[in-house]
């Protein structure tokens, strides 16, 4: 309670305040990781080329704001994800961040295809940040909403993608966090699943948490998000609702 | 709000028990491929050294088996452990968590292996019809310091093998060296007592050298020579890690 108060004093009232984020990678022309090219090609000069995945990004994010990343391939839309959830490491900038952010961007990562279901939950559960205790104590409301009650001890290898999407989503809904990073999630599943996701989208919404969504799909953005971003280059271009965001991306790409 | 307590712990058990799952549960002969190697390799080094060249060593039997046992452990261990984040790529790529758990996971899924081999271990113990006795009970140390030793080697390779590829080569020739450096299927004796300090550089050499005085000669190394091993293991770890924290944010982009 006293940290919030002291927060709204200052005016820091936000989930994500990212300021002039800028992430190059060193692209060499040519490509020496090992030991043995390092040695044949000692003396030969090296050339380098530094691309600029994200350039001075800046945005800020309130708590229950739904924002959508749109743009290119390329454009720097994974790597600003990967930054937010400390996968990457920014080469300079200011990120501030208020609350739990999920550790993960994709679901059902770490799957094991030879593992029973009741078994991926607990080791997906745990590298989501869950206890044991905790897993158990939602093991029926994960398995119920996946729908798989009847195949939790088959193998995930023997799952439909649609199964295996629906039980990642169980999970990582469950994981308590403040903001989630999503990549791309409704690739997968049928009309059900994302009517589902739907559904709890809207309940987070409602109490106030924030999600970050990239996509490729428009449609999906402008269901989900109230707000997008349009990256181009590693850049920001443009920053408004998603209509219009998606509207200039449509500009962008003709 | 999320409960982060032991929270590498947890990832680390629940990363142990799934491999764990993997290797044996699902495959009746999972075990039995973990342990052909180093029996293979007893098997025939017995052959040769014991028949054919007739080893002055008593019980050379366990006395090799030990050797080789623990050695294989860190062969194993260092091998797959540095190739961890390449086998582990989409974890380390899509979520946030400490890469140092994947290691020490590694490490343990390679420990549990040795201490399978170890009860075959006990068997040839009973067959020989050497007893060991309280002194054997120094071995958990050994065993902690050997983790300790191969973990810290791990992080120092993981942390090279993301710049360089071809790391894995380098470190087989390495070992296959190490092997010969050590003394496995020989007795320490056999080499010039000058030469001792360096062969003793190696922690392996001593750790293995110690263990073979508490289980078959019945002698335990002084508190002096236990205190060198300790102090070896600690530098190894502490060096190791602190390598791979330095490289440790690199991970996710270089893989």
């Amino acid at each position: 309670m006293i940290s919030a108060s002291k927060d709204n004093m200052e005016g820091h009232n936000l989930a994500i305040s990212a300021a002039d984020i800028s992430k190059a990678f060193i692209v060499p022309h040519e490509r020496r990781d090992t030991l043995k090219e390092g040695f044949i090609n000692l003396f030969r000069k090296r050339t380098y080329e530094h691309f600029r995945a994200l350039d001075c990004v800046s945005f800020q994010l309130r708590p229950g704001e739904f924002l959508g990343i749109v743009g290119r391939n390329g454009s720097g839309k994974s790597t600003l994800l990967k930054i937010l959830a400390g996968i990457y490491r920014a080469d300079s900038g200011k990120l501030d961040i208020r609350g739990e952010i999920a550790p993960f961007l994709e679901l059902g990562v770490g799957f094991q295809q030879e593992l029973s279901a009741r078994e991926n939950i607990y080791l997906n559960g745990t590298l989501l940040g869950l206890t044991r205790k905790e897993i158990k104590a939602r093991f029926d409301s994960i398995v119920d909403f996946a729908g798989v009650r009847n195949f939790i001890d088959l193998k995930i290898k023997n799952f439909s993608s649609g199964m295996r999407a629906r039980l990642a989503f169980a999970i990582a809904k469950e994981a308590d966090a403040d903001i989630y990073l999503f990549d791309e999630i409704m690739a997968v599943g049928d009309e059900d699943f994302q009517q589902k996701c739907l559904n709890v989208f809207r309940e987070w919404k409602d109490n106030g948490k924030t999600v970050v969504f990239v996509s490729h799909t428009p449609n999906l953005v402008e269901e989900f998000c109230n707000r997008a971003i349009l990256l181009d280059g590693g850049k920001v271009v443009f920053d408004g609702t998603p209509g219009e965001t998606i509207t200039e991306y449509h500009r962008l790409i003709k | 709000m999320r409960n982060r307590k032991n929270l590498n712990i947890r990832i680390v058990r629940e990363l142990v028990i799934s491999e764990f799952k993997l290797r044996y549960q699902n495959s009746y002969l999972g075990y039995f491929w973990t342990l052909i190697k180093p029996m293979l390799l007893f098997g025939v080094i017995y052959l040769v050294f014991s028949v054919f060249m007739k080893s002055p060593v008593e019980n050379y039997p366990v006395y090799l088996l030990l050797g080789i046992l623990i050695w294989n452990f860190f062969a194993e261990a260092t091998l797959i452990g540095m190739n961890t984040f390449m086998t582990k790529r989409d974890l380390v790529t899509k979520i946030y968590f400490s890469r140092a758990t994947l290691i020490v996971a590694s490490a343990f899924s390679s420990l549990i292996t040795l201490l399978l081999n170890l009860v075959i271990f006990s068997v040839f113990m009973a067959i020989s019809g050497i007893m060991p006795g309280a002194e054997a009970l120094i071995f958990v140390i050994y065993l902690v310091e050997l983790f300790l030793v191969a973990t810290g080697v791990t992080f120092i390779l993981a942390a090279m093998y993301i710049h360089f590829h071809d790391l894995q080569h380098i470190w087989e020739i390495l070992l296959q060296i190490g092997f010969w450096l050590t003394p496995i299927i020989y007795p320490v004796t056999i080499v010039p007592s000058e030469y001792h300090r360096y062969i003793f550089l190696n922690p392996l050499a001593r750790i293995i050298e110690y263990s073979r005085d508490i289980f078959i000669r019945h002698h335990v190394p002084s508190l002096y020579l236990n205190l060198i091993l300790a102090l070896m293991t600690i530098v190894i770890f502490c060096a190791g890690y602190a390598i791979f924290k330095t490289q440790e944010h690199k991970i996710a982009e270089k893989i």
